[in-house]
C-alpha cells in the first residue's frame, strides 16, 4: 500500500483535519484560517505524492481508478481553496463542502493503488488539455454545490451559517459558478471530441461515458433555462444544482469504469 | 402560424422539455427500436433549433443580448452541422490482408444516404505491419506499412498506426485493435481451374482460442472449417511481445468427416479437387471515417465559447463577486442595474 511513500496517507488525514476545522469554525463563527492552513498543506503534500507517482510511472493520474479519484480529491480542494480565496465572504461554506469531498478522500483508502500503463490513445496533447478542463468544470461545479448545501441546510434548520451572506446571495453566487463551470465543460468536451478523432477517427460516437457527459452538459443547460423562469426559487435551484452535481460525479467516477474499450484504452 | 403560437413555442417550458426529452433519448433512445438512434435524437434538437428561432422572433432580450444571441445561433448551427455530417459520413471497417489490394467492396459501414461514394478510387496495398506488447498484453505502438500508387509503375511507401491515418481522397483510415493471420490457399477443381484466396481468421490474440473459421470451396456450396493449429506458444502472457506469425502453425481442414493437417506448401484432395495451403499471411483492421464537416463543426463550436464567454463576462462586469452593481452607463444611458433585470431571460 502507498508505493511513493506516506505523503498520500498524510495528505488525507490532513484534508480530514481541515474538514473539522471548518466545521469547528462554522459553529463558532470563526475566521476558517486553521481550515485555510490545514487545506494548503494537505494540497502541497498530496501534490508531492501525485508528482512521485507521475514521475515513477511516466504518465499522469488519469488511467485507473485509484489516480482519477486522487487527482481529483486534489483539484477539488484546490478549487474550493481557489474559491473562497478569490470570493473571501463564501469561507464559510467550506464547513459544507469540505465533508462531502471526504466521501472521496474514504473511497480512495478502500481503492487497491496498483501500477498502471498508459494505452498508446493516450499520448496526446489532448487528453492532459480535456482532463485539466473537467477538473475545473468539476472544482466550479463543487464550489457552487458548496454554496447550495448552506442555502438547504439553512431552509431546514441544520444550520445556520451567519457569516455568509444571505440565501438570495449565495443562490445568485452558485449561479455563477455553474455559469463558469458551463463554460469549461463545453471545452471539455471539445477537446474530448478533437481527442477521440485524433485517437479513434470518430469525434463522437455515444460511448457510454460521452452519452454521460453530454447529459451532464444538458443538466447545466436545463438549470441555466431553469433560474429564468419566474417561479424559481434559491431552494429549487439548490436542489438543482444538486443535482447537476450527482449526475456529473456519475459522468466522472462511474461511467469510465463501465465504458466501451475506447475510454479504457484496451487491447 | 399564429402569433400566440410562436410565443408559446418560444417559451422557456419548451426549450426545458426538449431538453428533457433530449436527455430520456440520449440515455434510452438506443434500444433497438423502428427508428435508428440518429433519427431520435435528431427531434428533440430540431424541436429546440424551432423552440430558439421562436424566442429570437418574439424576445427582445434575446436579440438585444449579443453573446447570448450568438451562442444560441453558433449552437443550432453546430446541431445542423452535426445532422448535415452524419447524413453525408462513412464509418466504417475493413481487414486488409498482407500483400493484397484495399477492396472497397469489402467496406462494411454505416453509410449516410447523401455520401459522395469514393472509396473505389482509394487504391493502396497492405504491406507488414509491427505492433508492440507490453507484459501483461498491453499494447502498444502500431506502425503498419502502405503502398500507395505512385507516379508510372513505381509505390509510395507510407507508414500509419494508431493516431496517424491514412488520409486519402478524404477518407481516414485508422489501424484497429483488430489483426490477425490469414492462411493464403490455392484450389484447383478437377478441370484444373485454380482459385487462390486468403482466409481471415479472428483477430489475434484477442481470439487466440478459437482461430478457425468457415471457407466455401469455390464452385460448391459445401463450407468446411479451417483453423490454424499452433502447437507451441506465440506468447507469453507477462513477456514483452512483437506481433508476429507463428513458425510452425499447421492448417487443418475438416471436411467429409475427415481431418487433414497441412504444413506451407502442401496439398490435400479435396472436393473433386485440391487444396494446397500456399502459406500464412496476417491481416490488418482499419477503421473508416469520412467526416468533411469536422472543420467547420470545430469553427462554430469555437465561435460558439467565445460568445458564451462574451455574455458570461458582461454579466460579471455588471455586477462584482461581492454583491455590488457596477453603475456604468450603457449605450442607452440606463444603468447596470436595468440591464440586469433584461438578462436571463433564456
Amino acid at each position: 500500500m502507498f508505493a511513493d511513500g506516506a505523503w498520500l496517507p498524510i495528505s488525507l488525514g490532513l484534508y480530514l483535519a481541515a474538514a473539522l476545522a471548518a466545521i469547528v469554525s462554522a459553529v463558532r463563527a470563526g475566521a476558517f484560517q486553521m481550515t485555510i492552513l490545514l487545506l494548503s498543506v494537505a494540497l502541497s503534500v498530496h501534490g508531492i505524492a501525485i508528482f512521485k507517482r507521475w514521475i515513477r510511472l511516466d504518465h499522469g493520474p488519469y488511467v485507473d481508478l485509484f489516480e482519477i479519484l486522487s487527482s481529483n480529491i486534489w483539484s477539488l480542494h484546490f478549487a474550493v481553496l481557489i474559491g473562497c480565496l478569490a470570493v473571501p465572504r463564501i469561507k464559510a461554506s467550506l464547513a459544507a463542502v469540505l465533508p462531502v469531498l471526504l466521501v472521496l478522500v474514504v473511497w480512495l483508502l478502500v481503492v487497491p493503488e496498483r501500477d498502471t500503463l498508459a494505452p498508446i490513445t493516450y499520448g496526446t496533447i489532448w487528453l492532459p488539455v480535456h482532463v485539466t478542463l473537467g477538473k475545473i468544470f468539476l472544482g466550479c461545479a463543487v464550489l457552487a454545490v458548496g454554496l447550495s448545501l448552506v442555502v438547504l441546510a439553512r431552509l431546514s434548520g441544520l444550520g445556520t451559517f451567519v457569516t455568509l451572506p444571505g440565501n438570495r446571495a449565495l443562490d445568485e453566487l452558485a449561479y455563477r459558478f455553474i455559469l463558469i463551470a458551463f463554460i469549461f465543460e463545453t471545452l471539455m468536451l471539445v477537446a474530448g471530441a478533437i481527442w477521440a478523432q485524433d485517437a479513434w477517427g470518430r469525434y463522437w460516437a455515444w460511448d457510454p461515458l460521452e452519452t454521460w457527459a453530454f447529459v451532464t452538459w444538458l443538466s447545466v443547460a436545463a438549470y441555466l433555462h431553469f433560474r429564468a423562469l419566474r417561479w424559481s426559487a434559491p431552494a429549487l435551484n439548490a436542489v438543482f444544482v444538486l443535482g447537476i452535481f450527482v449526475v456529473a460525479f456519475s459522468t466522472f467516477f462511474g461511467m469510465p469504469f463501465v465504458s466501451t474499450a475506447p475510454h479504457k484504452g484496451a487491447i | 402560424m399564429s402569433h400566440s403560437l410562436v410565443h408559446r413555442l418560444a417559451s422557456l417550458r419548451v426549450t426545458l422539455a426538449c431538453i428533457g426529452v433530449a436527455v430520456a433519448v440520449a440515455l434510452f433512445g438506443d434500444g433497438g427500436g423502428a427508428w435508428p438512434f440518429g433519427v431520435i435524437i435528431a427531434l428533440p434538437f430540431g424541436a429546440l433549433c424551432l423552440n430558439l428561432l421562436a424566442a429570437m422572433a418574439t424576445n427582445v432580450t434575446l436579440r438585444s443580448n449579443a453573446g447570448l444571441l450568438g451562442f444560441h445561433v453558433a449552437l443550432a448551427t453546430l446541431t445542423l452541422l452535426t445532422a448535415a455530417d452524419r447524413l453525408t459520413g462513412l464509418a466504417g471497417h475493413i481487414e486488409v490482408t498482407e500483400g493484397l489490394g484495399f477492396d472497397p467492396s469489402l467496406v462494411e459501414a454505416d453509410i449516410g444516404p447523401f455520401h459522395p461514394w469514393k472509396l473505389d478510387s482509394v487504391r493502396f496495398v497492405q504491406g507488414g505491419f509491427e505492433i508492440n506488447y507490453d507484459p501483461g498484453m498491453k499494447r502498444r505502438e502500431t506502425v503498419s506499412t502502405l503502398y500507395l500508387p505512385g507516379d508510372g509503375r513505381a509505390s509510395h511507401r507510407v507508414e500509419v498506426g494508431d493516431d496517424s491515418p491514412l488520409v486519402i481522397g478524404g477518407y481516414r483510415f485508422y489501424t484497429s485493435f483488430n489483426k490477425g493471420f490469414a492462411p493464403l490457399v490455392t484450389f484447383t477443381d478437377g478441370a484444373g481451374r485454380a482459385y487462390s484466396g486468403t482466409i481471415h481468421l479472428p483477430s489475434y490474440p484477442l481470439n487466440y482460442f478459437k482461430q478457425g473459421n468457415d471457407w466455401t470451396i469455390p464452385g460448391t456450396s459445401k463450407p468446411i472449417k479451417v483453423w490454424l493449429h499452433l502447437p507451441d506458444e506465440v506468447y507469453e502472457e507477462e513477456e514483452a511481445w512483437h506481433f508476429r506469425k507463428p513458425e510452425n502453425a499447421r492448417l487443418v481442414v475438416i471436411a467429409e468427416g475427415a481431418r487433414q493437417e497441412m504444413r506451407p506448401g502442401e496439398s490435400i484432395p479435396l472436393a473433386g479437387g485440391h487444396l494446397r495451403y500456399e502459406e500464412l499471411r496476417s491481416w490488418m483492421g482499419y477503421t473508416i471515417a469520412y467526416n468533411p464537416l469536422v472543420p467547420w463543426m470545430l469553427a462554430t463550436v469555437v465561435v460558439a465559447i467565445l460568445f458564451l464567454a462574451w455574455h458570461v463576462a458582461g454579466k460579471f462586469r455588471a455586477r462584482s463577486w461581492d454583491g455590488r452593481a457596477r453603475a456604468r452607463p450603457s449605450r442607452r444611458g440606463e444603468d447596470a442595474a436595468v440591464g440586469r433585470k433584461r438578462a436571463y431571460v433564456r
